[in-house]
């Protein structure tokens, strides 16, 4: 299969986007590290995916708002072929709102996460010729009111997706998957804090030209396409997976 | 082209030299009050004076990488009351391969050119509503594209483009403008100081004008010059915008 002998870490996996990516490397055949900022979702995640996958499945827990955290993460994940950073935060605040606080995780868990496993783990990647690949947002191509922090920390994600893919050719591929608007805790908390969730759910959708939200997996196949070593000329890629939010939009 | 910027306040960071001291010049010269802000009250009164003195010209020292700094710098600007333009211009960029980048490195670079930048906007959002003012974050063809050896200051100055989008999405109901200007290599201090570091100043300056299919740097000065325009009325239509003023750097190879 695709991936038969590949290690690849994916942080933020117990759930959503992150998940969805961990399943579908296991079922072509990768063995994967699971990763979430609690101990007891790790240890759920692992349990629900290593009877199908037995062996291949291990899992960690760190806070990547923290770096020390994140370097001791990387440590502990030791030898892989494929990064991909996934875990990532969401507030919606306006400008006015946005606090140091909030301002700092977003950039320290959307960003500065990504950058440190990186750079921590550049030696086995360069070593096996490997693959990172993170996952941005069709934030980070468009502004939307209300999440300056969020739009901030993953336009810059793809900076560092460029500046890596620059200066690692031809070691390292480095790639940006961009979801649009994804059927995943951090979408459902958005719409069941807003006024009318019905109204909000569906703006969601028609920020796509498909009408509809994804679903994870199908993000996941768009982070799998990016690991896939049938993509071996594909690098510094932004990689569009937002049912058209970004190409066009009707009047 | 002229402007008169008469009456018109505006807040101009890392105004000390480089870009910024050129557009605090040409925003000076057309009439506007300019609040001066450089790491330092010794850079700032002495580009007061290269500018000649006087009443239009505010000293607004402040580090802003202390996440305090950009709050001192807004409110130094704005003791009068009224803000009309904010330019986010101060940046810092030390050229280091990813290995040597540290922790310092890092956050030196993503709080001065992207923390900073939301947080004068910030501090500055109740005045810049009042004046239905305009925003101009100086980014960078490097936050539209990336060079090796530049990891923390290509990912800043990305954000800072996506940010710029952002806030000016939210603050359009206002009619207040946000743009992010993504100027080429210009010939400044900066440049300077890189070219020297790099040991070989002319072989550093004979890349950077091959680099731009033009064949040379950008002058701050034109640079300056298209921020004033941007400012005018006959740029009111553009909000949200990455402008690329590059000499073809990011439009293609020779």
């Amino acid at each position: 299969m695709e991936f038969d002998g590949k290690t690849i870490f994916v942080t933020g996996s117990t759930r959503g986007i992150g998940a969805a990516a961990a399943e579908l490397f296991l079922e072509r055949g990768g063995s994967v590290i699971l990763h979430g900022r609690r101990q007891a979702d790790v240890d759920a995640a692992v349990s629900r995916l290593s009877p199908r996958h037995p062996g291949r499945v291990r899992g960690l827990a760190a806070d990547l708002a923290d770096r020390a955290q994140c370097r001791s993460l990387a440590q502990e994940v030791g030898a892989l072929d494929i990064l991909v950073n996934c875990g990532g935060i969401f507030h919606e605040a306006s400008i006015a709102d946005t606090g140091h606080a909030i301002w700092d995780e977003t950039i320290a868990v959307n960003l500065t996460a990504p950058w440190v496993l990186s750079q921590s783990l550049l030696p086995i990647l360069r070593q096996r010729k490997g693959t990172i690949v993170n996952v941005g947002s069709d934030a980070a191509m468009l502004g939307y009111a209300g999440c300056v922090a969020y739009c901030a920390s993953k336009g810059a994600l793809v900076g560092l997706t460029r500046a890596l893919a620059t200066e690692l050719a031809p070691d390292v591929r480095v790639l940006c998957v961009c979801p649009g608007p994804t059927e995943t805790d951090m979408m459902r908390q958005s719409v069941a804090t807003a006024p009318d969730e019905a109204k909000a759910r569906q703006q969601w959708a028609n920020y796509t030209l498909l009408d509809r939200v994804a679903a994870p997996r199908e993000i996941g196949e768009a982070i799998l396409l990016a690991a896939s070593p049938r993509a071996t000329f594909m690098t510094g890629s932004v990689i569009m997976a937002d049912g058209g939010a970004t190409a066009g939009r009707r009047v | 082209m002229t402007f008169d910027y008469g009456g018109r306040v505006a807040l101009v960071t890392g105004a000390g030299r480089g870009l910024g001291f050129a557009i605090a010049k040409g925003l000076h010269e057309a009439g506007a009050t300019v609040a001066i802000n450089d790491r330092t009250p010794e850079a700032c009164d002495a580009a007061i004076a290269r500018l000649g003195g006087g009443a239009r010209l505010v000293t607004a020292p402040a580090d802003l990488s202390a996440a305090d700094g950009p709050g001192q710098a807004v409110a130094q600007a704005t003791r009068g009351g009224r803000l009309d333009f904010l330019i986010n211009n101060a940046a810092v960029n030390i050229e280091k391969p990813i290995e040597a980048t540290d922790d310092a490195h890092w956050d030196t670079h993503l709080n001065v050119i992207l923390r900073a930048s939301f947080l004068t906007v910030q501090a500055a959002l109740p005045l810049l509503k009042a004046s239905r003012g305009c925003i101009v974050n100086v980014a960078s063809e490097l936050g539209l594209h990336a060079i090796a050896n530049n990891v923390a200051y290509v990912s800043a100055k990305h954000g800072l483009v996506t940010m710029t989008k952002a806030m000016a999405i939210e603050l359009a109901p206002d009619g207040v403008r946000a743009n992010a200007l993504c100027p080429g290599t210009m010939d400044t201090e900066l440049m300077r100081d890189c070219a020297a570091d790099s040991g070989d100043l002319a072989a550093y300056y004979a890349a950077f004008n091959r680099y731009h299919p033009v064949g040379r740097l950008a002058s701050p000065d034109e640079i300056a010059a298209f921020v004033l325009c941007l400012l005018s009325p006959a740029a009111a239509f553009m909000t949200g915008s990455a402008i690329a003023i590059d000499g073809g750097s990011t439009a293609g190879r020779l």
